[in-house]
C-alpha cells in the first residue's frame, strides 16, 4: 500500500490543482440581468475583436484593423475568416505577406484553451504512467508506452507555446510612415519610415519609444504612441 | 445757345479722350491748378490743366512718388473770333496721395511753375463713416444722403446701404436666428460690391453667406436701388448686452465738378449722363449698417437634462429600424429623425448604448435643411446594431433633449420602443456583407476593403487576456508543480526501488559468502573425514540458501518446510538434513559418505537458488 502513496497524493493535488486553474479560466458570469444590461461585457472576445477591425477596414484604418485581426487570431486561430481579412486588409494596404512558421500549424489544431488541456492532460498520463512504471515493473514496457504518449501531448502544448510567443512581442504600426529613428529620441534624422498595419517585433522600450525590428531585420526606435502591442501589458 | 456749343464741344471731346490731349496752333498758353492744394490721407484732389491757343500740346500725366494721378476726364472748346479758331482745352486729373507730407507736383511745361500738394495723416475712416468730410474738397455727392429710414441708413452721398434683419432681438447664448444682410446701391452710382458682407462683432457668430445673394430692384426715397440680399443664421457666444453691425465695401461713382459748374447737372440730373460726360469718378468705400442691439440670455442651469448637447430650437424626434426580423449577427441600422427649427449644428446624440442584446458602432448623421440657411430642416441619425441574442428584442426608447426658447424651458422628446425579431444561426446566414455597417463606414475604407467576410456573432464567453492560457503565469505555475510533483514522485519510487535492489544485492553477495564458507568448511571437513562436521555444515549452507530464496529464517528451513515448499524435488537436501541430524545426534556418525556427490548437491542447489 505505501508504493501508492505517492499516486494517491498526486490525485489529490492534481484534483486540487485542476479545480483551481477551472475556477481561472472561467469566464466571469454576469451576477444580474440588470446589470449585463446596463455594463458592457467586459473582456475580449474572439468574434468582437474581428467585428471590430472589420468596421476598422471599413473605415480606411488598416493599422486598427490588422492590430484587432491579430488579437481575435490570438483567441480563434482555427477562424479562417479571420485569416481571410486579415490577409485581404494586409493586401490592401501593400503589405507582404507574412512568412508561415512551422510551428504555426501546432497552434490550429485547437483553440489555445483546448491545447491548454491537452497539455494537462499530457503531463497526468505521462506522470501517472512514468510513477505507475516503477511501481509495476512487470508493465513497464507498456506503461512507458503510455508515458510517451503523454509526453507528445506535452510536446503540442509547448510547440504552440513556442509558436505564439513571438506573437506576444510583436506591435502593430497604427499610424501612418512613422519614422524610425536610431536612438529613442526626436533629434535624430529618420533612418527609415514604417507603413501603417506593419507587424514589427518589440525589442525594447525606452521613455516613449520602442526598440522594433522589422519583418526585414531593419531594427530602430519608433514611438510607442504609433505603435500598439498585439498583447497589451497587463491583459 | 453757349449751352448748345458747349455741349457739342463736350461731345466732340468725349469721342477722342484717351488720356492726352491734343492742342493745334503753335502758339499755346498752359495754366494748371490743384484744388485743395491741402488734404487728408484718404481724400482726393483735383488738378486742372487749362490749355488755349491755335497750337497743339500734349499733356502727359505727372510723375510723383507717393501721389496717384488718374485722368478723369477732359473737355473742349472751340472758338472762332474774326476767322481765327481758338481751342481751349481743360483736363481733370484726380490726384490720391497714398502717404502724408507735402509733394510738389511739377508743372505740365517747364516753364509752368510747380504745384504744392500738401497732405495730412487723415483718421482712417472710410469717406462714408465721416459725414463732416465725406469726400475731399472739390468732390460733392452726387445726390442727398446721409438719410436713415425704415432701418436704411444711406451713405452720404446717397449710393449705398446696408441694412441687417433679424425677427428678435432677445435670444438665448447658443440659439441661432435667421438673419438676413441687404446691401442696396443706388443704380448708376454704385458699381460693385467688392466682397462679402462682414460682421463687425466678437460677440456673434454668423454662418458662412452665400456667394450668390437674392437680387431685387426697390425704390428708396423715391430712387431705383438694386438690393443684394444674404441669409444667414447669427448665434450669440455669451450672455449680456451687444451691439453689432455689418459692412459691406462697395465702388460707388463720387462727381468731379462742383455741383455749380456743372452744367450737366442742371441740364439733364442723371448720373448716367454725368458718367457719360466724365462728371464722376469710382471709389472705393465701406458701407456700414446700423448698430443693432442684442440681449443676449444664458441657458438656464436648472432642469438641465444630462444628455443635454446645447441643442436650442424646437424639435421633433422619431425611429425606425432597417428591418423587423433579423438573424443574430446581421447588422441593422437604427435611424433616428430630428426635425424642426434651431441650431442644428448642435444637435447631438450618441443613440442606443451597447448592452448584452446589441452590440452598437458609432452613429453617423446627416442633415437635410428645408431652408437656405439650415435654421429648419431634418437631422437624421444613423446607429449600426447587431443582436446578440436570438428571439424578440426590444430596442429602448431613445432621447433627445433641448432647450426650447418658446417655453423657455428644457424639453425632453422620446421615441417609441422598437420591437425586433431575431433569428439564431449567426454565420451561417451572414454570407453577404453586412450593408448597414457598410453603409454606416467610410466609403474610402469600404471600396479598399471590399470582399470582407462578414461579421460574426459575439455570443462567446469572455476572456480577460489576450494570452494563451497555456502561457499565463498561473497556468505555468500549477502545470510546473505538477511536473515536480511527478517527478518528485517518480525519483522517490526510483530511489527506492534501486535501495530494494542494493539491499537484495547486498544480502546475495552475504549469501554467496556464507555459501563459500560453508563449502570451504565441508571440504575442510572432508578432507578431514569428519562426517558430522560436513554434513553440518552443508545443512547451514543449504538452509541460508533457501531462506533467502523463500524470505524466511534460516532456522525455519526445516524437513516439513522443504516438503511443502520442494515436494518430491527436495529428496536430496531432506536425506542430507537426515544424514546431518544423525551425525549430530547419533553416537556413530555415518561413515560411508560420499563427500563429492553431496558437495556438488549442496553447490547445484546454491546455484540454482542464486540464479533469478
Amino acid at each position: 500500500m505505501t508504493r501508492f502513496a505517492p499516486c494517491v497524493l498526486l490525485s489529490a493535488a492534481l484534483t486540487l490543482s485542476v479545480s483551481s486553474s477551472t475556477a481561472q479560466t472561467l469566464p466571469p458570469q454576469s451576477p444580474t440581468q440588470t446589470q449585463t444590461q446596463t455594463q458592457p461585457p467586459a473582456g475580449y472576445s474572439a468574434a468582437a475583436l474581428y467585428n471590430a477591425a472589420n468596421a476598422y477596414a471599413r473605415a480606411a484604418k488598416p493599422g486598427l484593423a490588422v492590430l484587432n485581426y491579430e488579437r481575435a487570431k490570438l483567441l480563434d486561430p482555427n477562424d479562417p475568416d479571420i485569416e481571410a481579412n486579415l490577409h485581404r486588409v494586409r493586401d490592401a494596404s501593400g503589405l507582404r505577406p507574412e512568412a508561415p512558421r512551422r510551428l504555426d500549424r501546432l497552434t490550429r489544431i485547437a483553440s489555445p484553451t483546448i491545447i491548454s488541456w491537452i497539455g494537462v492532460l499530457g503531463l497526468l498520463i505521462a506522470g501517472v504512467s512514468m510513477l505507475s512504471s516503477e511501481a509495476l515493473p512487470a508493465h513497464r514496457g507498456k506503461l512507458l508506452a503510455v508515458a510517451l504518449a503523454g509526453f507528445c501531448l506535452i510536446g503540442v502544448t509547448l510547440g504552440s507555446a513556442v509558436a505564439v510567443w513571438p506573437t506576444l512581442h510583436q506591435a502593430v504600426v497604427v499610424g501612418h510612415a512613422i519614422p524610425v529613428r536610431v536612438s529613442p529620441t526626436l533629434i535624430e534624422e529618420p533612418i527609415f519610415t514604417l507603413p501603417e498595419a506593419e507587424i514589427v517585433s518589440v525589442k525594447g522600450e525606452h521613455e516613449g519609444f520602442m526598440l522594433i525590428k522589422t519583418g526585414a531585420g531593419r531594427t530602430g526606435w519608433a514611438p510607442d504612441a504609433n505603435l500598439a502591442l498585439i498583447a497589451p501589458k497587463g491583459r | 445757345m453757349a449751352a448748345i456749343f458747349a455741349l457739342l464741344a463736350a461731345l466732340s471731346t468725349a469721342t477722342t479722350k484717351n488720356g492726352m490731349a491734343a492742342v493745334s496752333s503753335a502758339a499755346v498758353s498752359v495754366d494748371a491748378t490743384i484744388e485743395p492744394p491741402q488734404i487728408s490721407l484718404g481724400e482726393s484732389a483735383q488738378l486742372t490743366v487749362m490749355t488755349s491757343g491755335t497750337g497743339a500740346l500734349s499733356v502727359p500725366l505727372p510723375v510723383v512718388p507717393g501721389l496717384e494721378f488718374r485722368l478723369v476726364g477732359q473737355s473742349r472748346r472751340i472758338e472762332i473770333i474774326n476767322g481765327v479758331t481758338i481751342s481751349s482745352t481743360s483736363t481733370i486729373i484726380r490726384v490720391t496721395p497714398d502717404e502724408a507730407g507735402v509733394f510738389t507736383i511739377p508743372g505740365p511745361t517747364p516753364r509752368s511753375p510747380p504745384l504744392v500738394l500738401r497732405v495730412t495723416p487723415g483718421s482712417g475712416a472710410a469717406p462714408s463713416l465721416s459725414p463732416n468730410n465725406p469726400f475731399a474738397p472739390g468732390l460733392k455727392s452726387l445726390i442727398p444722403g446721409g438719410s436713415e429710414a425704415n432701418g436704411i441708413r444711406l451713405t452720404p452721398d446717397g449710393s449705398a446701404f446696408v441694412r441687417f434683419e433679424v425677427p428678435k432681438r432677445e435670444i438665448y447664448v447658443g440659439e441661432s436666428v435667421s438673419a438676413a444682410i441687404q446691401v442696396g446701391m443706388r443704380d448708376g452710382f454704385a458699381s460693385s460690391i467688392n466682397s462679402l458682407p462682414k460682421l463687425n462683432s466678437a460677440d456673434f457668430t454668423l454662418n458662412s453667406l452665400s456667394l450668390q445673394p437674392e437680387r431685387a430692384a426697390k425704390v428708396i426715397d423715391g430712387k431705383p436701388f438694386t438690393v443684394y440680399t444674404w441669409r444667414s443664421l447669427l448665434s450669440a457666444i455669451k450672455p449680456g448686452t451687444y451691439s453689432l453691425t455689418f459692412s459691406a465695401p462697395v465702388t460707388v461713382r463720387i462727381r468731379t465738378q462742383p455741383r455749380s459748374d456743372s452744367v450737366l447737372d442742371d441740364l439733364l440730373g442723371d448720373p448716367f449722363m454725368q458718367n457719360f460726360f466724365g462728371a464722376s469718378v469710382s471709389k472705393n468705400i465701406t458701407v456700414t449698417s446700423p448698430d443693432t442691439a442684442f440681449t443676449v440670455l444664458p441657458l438656464p442651469a436648472e432642469g438641465r437634462p444630462a444628455d443635454f448637447s446645447g441643442a436650442v430650437g424646437s424639435f421633433k424626434i422619431s425611429t425606425d429600424i432597417s428591418s423587423a426580423t433579423n438573424t443574430a449577427g446581421d447588422p441593422l441600422t437604427l435611424r433616428m429623425h430630428v426635425n424642426g427649427t434651431g441650431n442644428f449644428d448642435r444637435v447631438e446624440s450618441n443613440m442606443l448604448a451597447g448592452d448584452g442584446h446589441w452590440k452598437t458602432y458609432q452613429p453617423k448623421a446627416t442633415f437635410n435643411q428645408s431652408d437656405s440657411t439650415g435654421h429648419r430642416g431634418d437631422k437624421i441619425f444613423e446607429q449600426p446594431l447587431i443582436a446578440s441574442q436570438p428571439g424578440v428584442q426590444t430596442i429602448p426608447p431613445l432621447v433627445f433633449s433641448f432647450f426650447d426658447p418658446g417655453t423657455r424651458r428644457y424639453e425632453t422628446a422620446r421615441s417609441a420602443p422598437l420591437r425586433v425579431t431575431v433569428s439564431p444561426s449567426a454565420a451561417d446566414s451572414a454570407a453577404a456583407p453586412p450593408t448597414a455597417l457598410a453603409n454606416a463606414a467610410g466609403t474610402a475604407g469600404e471600396e479598399q476593403n471590399k470582399g470582407l467576410r462578414p461579421d460574426h456573432a459575439a455570443l462567446e464567453a469572455r476572456t480577460d487576456s489576450l494570452i494563451p492560457l497555456y502561457l499565463r503565469p498561473r497556468y505555468l505555475r500549477i502545470t510546473s508543480a505538477l511536473a515536480l510533483l511527478f517527478g518528485g514522485g517518480w525519483i522517490a519510487l526510483h530511489r527506492r526501488e534501486r535501495h530494494a535492489r542494493d539491499r537484495e544485492r547486498q544480502r546475495a553477495r552475504l549469501r554467496r559468502e556464507a555459501g563459500d564458507a560453508s563449502l570451504q568448511r565441508m571440504a575442510a571437513a572432508s578432507a578431514a573425514r569428519d562426517t558430522a562436521l560436513y554434513f553440518s555444515s552443508a545443512r547451514t549452507a543449504l538452509q541460508q540458501c533457501l531462506s533467502a530464496a523463500w524470505q524466511i529464517e534460516p532456522e525455519h528451513v526445516t524437513t516439513a518446510e522443504l516438503d511443502a515448499r520442494l515436494g518430491p524435488e527436495g529428496d536430496d537436501i531432506r536425506q542430507l538434513f537426515a544424514l546431518a541430524d544423525e551425525a549430530n545426534y547419533s553416537a556413530a556418525p555415518p561413515q560411508a559418505a560420499d563427500f563429492e556427490r553431496w558437495t556438488n548437491i549442496v553447490r547445484r542447489r546454491m546455484f540454482a537458488e542464486d540464479t533469478p
